[in-house]
């Protein structure tokens, strides 16, 4: 009875907001139109999308239905893929999740009229794609371009924590697009909207007869269509979407149940939840192998060290992300494979062991976008840190090839959080800051047959020999040649000498001799040749004309060419470019390039650096500008004319 | 009794196979084995019994020393699963490398999946496979599974070395069958190999030993077509559920018509009255079928949906025409039909659909092939029609579906065809046009892009992309042309002649480099050959060119006033086996000078030996392509 009338006042209300786009009302106008009105060149948009969560309380537990409908019209045969949509569901511990679909049809112009095509249930399909995870698929009858479609779905779940976030942009434009959330006043949910697009946001309290409920719509008129660029960590941190995440429960007459209130409570709760606490606090298991190999470790960056390579060949990483044990540390340390959690709760488990005051760090993969708030969800990773005065060491025992503070691409993610025994909690900053340093060192002679013959040198340090490493660590010598050659342009290698590969301390260093059988052209009586060889960059990576989001390398870095030539006998320098230099405003971005000759010899000393692995996108005109010298510099050549 | 007896027997023969194994183990792994080799195949054993028409059982067996992290996708420990196929057993053991038991993984463990890959594709097809993460390298993993499966039209084929780097120290095949299926089987490869091979009226046997890694090479042919491979089949099957029959293309044509394909065109007489309604007074067969085709096109769009039979038969054209999707099967049933309304004979056409061609084995008579499509036969001319795609012109093949052996079913059987292929002197593109470089270097330019056959069906999808789209193509495309500005773009799509015209006006700063009183740019700006192919010091492989094509650029020069020549590339010619290269600069005055440049690549397949001399054929094209031409200012 008390849930009939909650859900009348619910349909009352909605209804008032929602005479405009409701389902069932497509004109002709509608379906006759050949392009967005906005976005000429969308091949289909969202006419409407609007979205009612609401909580309801029976047999026990409560359980949140989220309804959302959805208008779309189709422009071109690319935008037919729309007609066929997907909604994965879970089902686990406390049930499963149900999606429903229904008022889906496809409505079409027929010799002027609208004629509308019901979706049955020969166009529902439902998958089980594994243990935990279902998936209900639609597909419409009856499109074709001009169509309009239009369904609803119910999506009920029992998990309250996980209240699904909600996507107000797409890669189509989208018209109208609006949220409404009624929320039990027991619940306090913090919420966070990404992305550049203002979204309108209402707030309202509402007597209910059982409890009080907080009314939240959010909407917004053209919301325009995200679009994809190059060197994005994940284009969903800059989209519009809507994150909600259970902050704390509190029913009448009991104590407050924090989840996720203050970075505090993310802490206590997190360290509370078995798959994680009681995780890092077992360490039985390892004694009598750590005593042994922390015998002849004195210091601390020694026993660090000795533990640190401990657990990376002891435990491998299964690919599995999440901030919780699944099988237990135990068991990874026997089996030898481990989730993340295992392996770096284990290590920061063993540096206490060992004294040092080591602590995870929450981290959120790039794959899985930004955490923002305080929030045990928002992370799926975790790694170990150890503070040091003002500075933090950051660990991850996940890769063969990690050192301190070296921490693979996929977790570096903006910021991580390290949440310490005592409950307290600070920010990390997980961006790379130290500038890896690429160092090219080439010593060659042009010869009158147009070879270019000579030796090389080259260095990689941090982060960019970690990359090296990762990449070619576990090729054959004669693999490894063979890559380099196609990398280098197919020139011909020999004497190669490839250092350090498994010394992570130390830079990568790799010596070859090479020939070129066409590395000059000779044209009448000159010879041409790129004095930067095969390091020449043809392609300016940034060809868009404008950018809306920041520019992330990842990893700051140097590319420091020095280059010694000699010309043959006979002939003489007939020009050589100019020395050049360029910076960014910030002095984010620098090139400098010098160039002497003397006698048969030539010098080039050219340096390439960028010193930030993220760059605002207000610099984009800038950056642009200087990769363009970048590759004029490169591209350069050197004439010889016979004397 | 009976029953027991069968269990003694059983026991003997897994005691004696036990005993094989451990042999084995003591054995040392030769040391060419090792070479290039991500994982050896200690012993593989598979035997599959042929009960009946109707059910057949597969067991595996595979013992597998993985050496490093890329041998872990050889370990292959999976069994696909559907509704009529079954998994009896299956389970596997890990053992590290000084042969010490670590792990052990049960039924249970393994992962159950849906094979889907995918939005819109619907199956009842899933896999329960093995997710194993290895703490160290090398490990040995021993694999074994039963599969009891009723579509004995799909027999396994044995190819005992199933991927590039991996050898094989041993590796056993077994199949057994009733005498009155009418077992066949056809060899490829075998030669050269350390194979032997015993067969009885009832039995074929194989076994393989020493198999040497195969180390993957640039412009190697697929990997199916260089290594033994043995495939099986039966003249009579079963296919979910229904008898099948497979002596002859003719027979098995006939069988398709009776069982997958009878009553499946039942379009209702109000569709028929459409189709002669929109075809009008047209008369012509090929005509009439462009305007249904079209129809298609803009009224059905590619869902995939395979359920059971579903994955053979296609979906009734009634349905089809009510819903407006289908898979290829449903979509080629479905303009079949629609055809059939306006007296436009066509077949059903069965085939592999991928860019690297596949042929219809069409000596080995059995149920192959991936992907249907559709045949219109026309006064000796046959034209395929690509029914699960809005955009594709009538009759063009592309190259998922060219040059290929194919499997057409007529009302009276089967018969082999063989689909267009377009190569060398079919898939041209011609670039005509002129382009200046002004004092500035800037580049200004005007030319017109003409490409047909293979060419065509890489360039027609521009008509319908997005702004954003096109100009990524071209920016990629003329890559080294930095600054590019595309200031003009005009497309002609002639889908009658499969020719794709592109008329284009571009620009870009500092196209030419200077240099003291010298100014230089590539003579060739639209079209530089650039992709050397990998040097091998141990060429391994026979290696194929898939596809021929031809190029040819005439192009005018205009040349910025107040300079002169003072230098310029010399005209070229290269011919040889694997094509033709030729550059020309004629009509030379102070203002302009003319290009040409003709670029001809031949298909084949040719000796390994001969590779050096086809890489060093294309590093001189791509040399010869940047070439630059030199100008000094006048004094």
């Amino acid at each position: 009875m008390k849930k009939t009338i909650l859900f009348l006042l619910v349909i009352v209300q909605s209804n008032f907001a929602q005479i405009k786009h409701s389902l069932g009302k497509v004109t002709v106008e509608e379906l006759e139109q050949k392009r967005h009105p906005i976005d000429s060149t969308a091949a289909a948009a969202i006419l409407f999308k609007t979205g009612v969560t609401n909580f309801a309380y029976a047999g026990n537990k409560w359980e949140i239905s989220t309804t959302v409908k959805y208008k779309i019209k189709i422009y071109k045969k690319e935008g037919l893929s729309l007609a066929d949509f997907a909604i994965p569901y879970y089902s686990g511990s406390i049930g499963s999740e149900i999606v429903r679909f229904t008022d889906a049809y496809t409505y079409n112009l027929v010799d002027g009229k609208v004629e509308k095509t019901k979706l049955k249930s020969e166009n529902q399909f439902r998958e089980e794609t594994n243990a935990n995870w279902r998936e209900k698929k639609i597909s419409f009858p009856n499109v074709a371009v001009g169509s309009i479609l239009e369904f609803s779905y119910v999506y009920l779940s029992p998990y309250i924590t996980n209240l699904n976030e909600f996507k107000f942009q797409t890669s189509y434009p989208t018209d109208y697009v609006e949220y409404i959330s009624y929320i039990p006043s027991y619940f306090a949910y913090r919420t966070f909207t990404t992305g550049y697009e203002k979204i309108e946001t209402i707030s309202e309290d509402i007597n209910g007869i059982d409890y009080k409920e907080k009314k939240v719509t959010y909407s917004k008129n053209d919301m325009p269509a995200i679009v994809k660029e190059k060197f994005v960590d994940n284009i969903d941190n800059y989209t519009s979407i809507l994150k909600l995440e259970l902050a704390s429960v509190k029913y009448p007459n009991r104590e407050i149940e924090n989840y996720s209130l203050d970075w505090e409570g993310v802490t206590k709760n997190i360290y509370e939840n078995e798959d994680f606490g009681t995780e890092l606090n077992k360490n039985g298991y390892y004694n009598d192998d750590l005593d042994l190999i922390l015998k002849s470790a004195k210091e601390q960056k020694e026993k660090i060290d000795a533990i640190f390579s401990f657990v990376k060949t002891k435990v491998k990483w299964n690919e599995k992300r999440g901030i919780f044990c699944k099988d237990g540390v135990k068991k990874a340390y026997k089996d030898g494979v481990g989730n993340v959690a295992e392996i770096n709760l284990m290590l920061v488990s063993m540096l206490r062991y060992a004294g040092i005051e080591a602590n995870p760090v929450l981290v959120s993969t790039r794959e899985n976008g930004l955490s923002i708030f305080p929030s045990r969800t928002a992370f799926d990773y975790v790694i170990c840190g150890v503070e040091n005065n003002n500075s933090t060491i950051l660990l991850d025992a996940t890769n063969k090839h990690t050192v301190a503070n070296i921490i693979p691409e996929r977790a570096i993610n903006w910021v991580g959080r390290i949440i310490r025994r005592n409950n307290t909690s600070e920010e990390i900053d997980l961006t790379q800051k130290v500038i890896s340093n690429n160092l090219y060192n080439a010593i060659f002679t042009v010869n009158a047959n147009g070879s270019i013959s000579g030796k090389i040198r080259e260095q990689f340090s941090h982060f960019s020999a970690f990359e090296f490493r990762n990449k070619y660590g576990g090729l054959t010598k004669e693999s490894y040649i063979e890559n380099l050659e196609k990398r280098r342009s197919n020139i011909e290698i020999s004497d190669l000498e490839l250092s350090n590969m498994d010394n992570l301390e130390n830079p990568m260093v790799q010596n070859y001799s090479f020939i070129i059988e066409n590395g000059a052209e000779i044209i009448g009586n000159k010879l041409i040749f790129s004095p930067l060889l095969f390091y020449a960059t043809k392609e300016n990576p940034f060809k868009q004309e404008n950018r809306k989001f920041p520019i992330n390398f990842v990893y700051p870095f140097l590319d420091k060419y020095i280059v010694n030539i000699t010309i043959p006998d006979g002939y003489e320098i007939e020009s050589i470019p100019e020395q050049s230099a360029a910076i960014i405003e910030g002095e984010q971005v620098k090139l400098k390039y010098l160039i002497e000759k003397a006698g048969n010899k030539i010098q080039i000393v050219y340096r390439f650096e960028i010193n930030s692995a993220l760059i605002s996108y207000d610099y984009y005109d800038d950056l642009k500008a200087i990769f363009n010298e970048l590759i004029k510099k490169e591209n350069e050549k050197i004439i010889l004319k016979k004397v | 009794m009976n029953s027991n007896y069968c269990i003694l027997l059983f026991c003997c023969l897994l005691n004696l196979s036990v005993a094989q194994k451990k042999n084995i183990e003591s054995s040392e792994v030769p040391e060419n084995l090792l070479e290039n080799a991500n994982s050896i195949v200690i012993n593989q054993e598979i035997d599959i019994l042929v009960k009946s028409q109707k059910s057949y059982t597969i067991k595996k067996y595979k013992k597998i020393k993985v050496l490093n992290k890329l041998g872990i996708k050889n370990i292959d420990a999976l069994e696909y699963y559907d509704k009529s196929s079954k998994i009896n057993s299956i389970k596997a053991t890990v053992y590290d490398k000084s042969g010490l038991r670590i792990k052990r993984f049960e039924k249970k463990d393994f992962t159950d999946v849906s094979v889907a890959d995918g939005f819109s594709v619907f199956t009842d097809n899933r896999v329960l496979y093995l997710n194993f993460t290895p703490s160290e390298f090398p490990f040995t993993i021993e694999y074994e599974s039963e599969v009891e499966n009723n579509n004995t039209a799909f027999i396994p084929y044995w190819m005992p070395i199933d991927d590039f780097y991996e050898s094989v120290l041993q590796s056993k095949f077994s199949i057994t069958y009733p005498t009155e299926m009418g077992f066949k089987f056809q060899e490829k490869n075998l030669s050269g190999y350390n194979i032997t091979t015993t067969k009885t009226e009832k039995n074929c046997n194989y076994v393989a030993k020493e198999l040497a890694a195969i180390k993957s090479e640039e412009y190697s042919p697929s990997f199916a077509k260089i290594v033994p491979k043995v495939v099986f089949g039966f003249d009579k099957f079963n296919l979910e559920g229904v008898d099948g029959l497979a002596t002859s293309w003719k027979d098995f044509g006939n069988w398709m018509n009776s069982n997958l394909l009878l009553n499946t065109d039942d379009i209702s007489e109000a569709t028929k009255q459409k189709m002669v309604e929109i075809v009008g007074t047209t008369s012509d067969p090929i005509e009439k079928a462009k305007i249904i085709y079209n129809y298609v096109q803009n009224k059905v769009r590619y869902v995939s949906i395979q359920l059971g039979i579903g994955g053979w038969k296609p979906m009734n054209a009634s349905d089809v025409d009510r819903l407006g999707y289908g898979d290829c099967k449903a979509l080629s049933n479905y303009t079949k039909a629609l055809l059939n309304a306006v007296n436009v004979p066509s077949y059903y056409t069965i085939i592999y659909g991928d860019s690297t061609k596949r042929d219809i084995l069409n000596d080995f008579v059995s149920m192959q092939g991936n992907h249907a499509i559709l045949t219109i036969p026309n006064q000796g001319k046959l034209y395929s029609l690509e029914c699960t795609s809005q955009v594709t012109p009538f009759g063009f093949n592309g190259d998922f579906t060219d040059d290929r052996i194919a499997l057409i079913i007529k009302p009276e059987g089967g018969e082999i065809i063989k689909t267009s292929d377009y190569n060398e002197r079919n898939s041209k593109q011609i670039q005509t046009g002129s382009y200046s470089v002004d004092q500035e270097g800037n580049l200004k330019a005007q030319i017109k892009i003409q490409s047909t056959g293979v060419q065509y069906g890489d360039k027609y999808f521009l008509e319908n992309a997005k702004p954003i789209n096109v100009s990524d193509h071209y920016k990629s495309n003329l890559s080294e042309i930095n600054n590019l500005k595309l200031d003009k773009i005009n497309f002609i799509n002639d889908k009658s002649n499969y020719q794709f015209t592109e008329n284009l006006e571009l620009s870009a700063i500092n196209y030419a480099t200077f240099s003291g009183t010298l100014i230089m740019f590539p003579i060739n700006a639209f079209n530089r050959y650039s992709s050397v192919p990998q040097r091998y010091r141990n060429r391994t492989n026979i290696f194929e060119i898939e596809r021929g094509f031809y190029d040819e650029d005439v192009i005018e020069i205009n040349l910025p006033t107040g300079y002169v020549i003072d230098g310029k590339p010399e005209n070229s010619s290269i011919t040889n086996k694997f094509g033709e290269y030729r550059t020309t600069i004629k009509g030379i005055s102070e203002f302009k000078i003319n290009y040409k440049r003709q670029l001809l690549i031949k298909k084949g397949t040719f000796e390994k030996e001969e590779y050096e001399e086809f890489r060093k054929f294309l590093e001189q094209v791509v040399k010869l392509d940047n070439s630059k031409i030199l100008l000094t200012k006048k004094v």
